[in-house]
């Protein structure tokens, strides 16, 4: 059974993922950057309060699920906007508020 | 202060099919009174990739997963009803489907805030005496009351940006200028933490007490309704 940090690993990959595909669009080089910052620091703040904890086979799936989804967007303005959503999505799997 | 329709130009010409279109207002009706997470999925589906509904369901643990209510629950099939509502629009390509979200940001905002007070009015501009008037309309306004509302609606943080903020900002100026009282704000559809990185880069002098956020999260406090 996976543990919550390991599925929070997991996410953190989906997201970085991501932000290799938003990289192009020079203008949102920032907001990118910010929003690395403050999620990252949000899914961590949950790693170390349940990392420990195992994950029900569910929310394993509804984690693999998501990074296979991040994994197949090509367009980095869709990727931007994605970068907001998955981190929200993991969350919501993971029974937490953003 | 007053309120007037905004001249009619080709942009809105176009627009105003899809602001009508049943797709739009089926949406938005189930939006009004979704929870939190039914208006993440549908978030997540209208910019996904995937059109296969089971990966959505598996993605989605709380509103479809062992534990969530059963079929015929009426939570699960508002669950159910958005998530094909959402996949209709992501179907309708690329170029059509952004303009179909920014009109159900716009309906679900309308809906929401209809329900505590009105009338309520779409793609209005606010004239002040003395002042050129503002190119771009309001998404939605309520007019009447002690205090009118000016709200821009967002898919996206990413949508916020520097001039539309100041235009709201403008407003409530011009309106504090006459005497009178106008709440300005920002309804996007995303976290409310995107949101805040956002509007901290783009606010530039303007003080943010003065600009109502209402982020994914917070959406019923619109209708003046505690978040679910």
């Amino acid at each position: 059974m996976p543990t919550i940090a390991s599925l929070i690993e997991r996410a953190l990959e989906g997201f970085a993922t991501l932000a290799a595909t938003a990289e192009p669009v020079d203008s949102e080089i920032q907001y990118v950057a910010d929003l690395g910052t403050v999620w990252e620091a949000r899914l961590r703040a949950v790693a170390e309060a349940r990392g420990a904890d195992e994950a029900d086979p569910e929310v394993r799936d509804a984690i693999d699920a998501l990074v296979a989804e991040a994994a197949l967007i090509a367009d980095p303005h869709r990727a931007i906007d994605w970068l907001s959503t998955l981190p929200q999505v993991a969350l919501a799997a993971l029974g937490e508020g953003t | 202060m007053r309120f007037a329709d905004a001249r009619p130009d080709g942009r809105s010409v176009v627009y105003a099919h899809i602001q009508t279109d049943p797709l739009v207002l089926r949406a938005a009706g189930l939006l009004a009174d979704a929870s939190p997470t039914q208006r993440l999925l549908a978030r997540a589906v209208m910019n996904g990739m995937t059109e296969e509904p089971g990966v959505w369901r598996t993605m989605f643990p709380t509103l479809f997963g062992p534990g969530s209510p059963l079929p015929g629950d009426p939570a699960r099939d508002r669950s159910e009803a958005i998530l094909e509502v959402s996949l209709e629009v992501a179907g309708r390509g690329e170029q059509a489907r952004s303009q179909y979200r920014g009109a159900i940001v716009e309906a679900l905002t309308e809906r929401l805030l209809a329900a505590r007070t009105g009338p309520v009015r779409r793609e209005r501009r606010i004239l002040f005496d003395g002042r050129p008037a503002e190119i771009h309309p309001y998404d939605v306004t309520a007019e009447a009351g002690v205090r009118a509302e000016a709200w821009d609606c967002k898919w996206g943080a990413r949508g916020i940006k520097a001039d539309v903020i100041h235009q709201l900002d403008d407003a409530r100026r011009g309106a504090i200028d006459e005497g009178e009282q106008l709440l300005v704000g920002l309804v996007v559809f995303d976290a409310r933490r995107s949101c805040e990185v956002r509007l901290v880069r783009e606010r530039g002098s303007v003080p943010l007490q003065s600009l109502r956020l209402i982020a994914l999260e917070s959406l019923d406090r619109l209708a003046g309704r505690r978040t679910s």
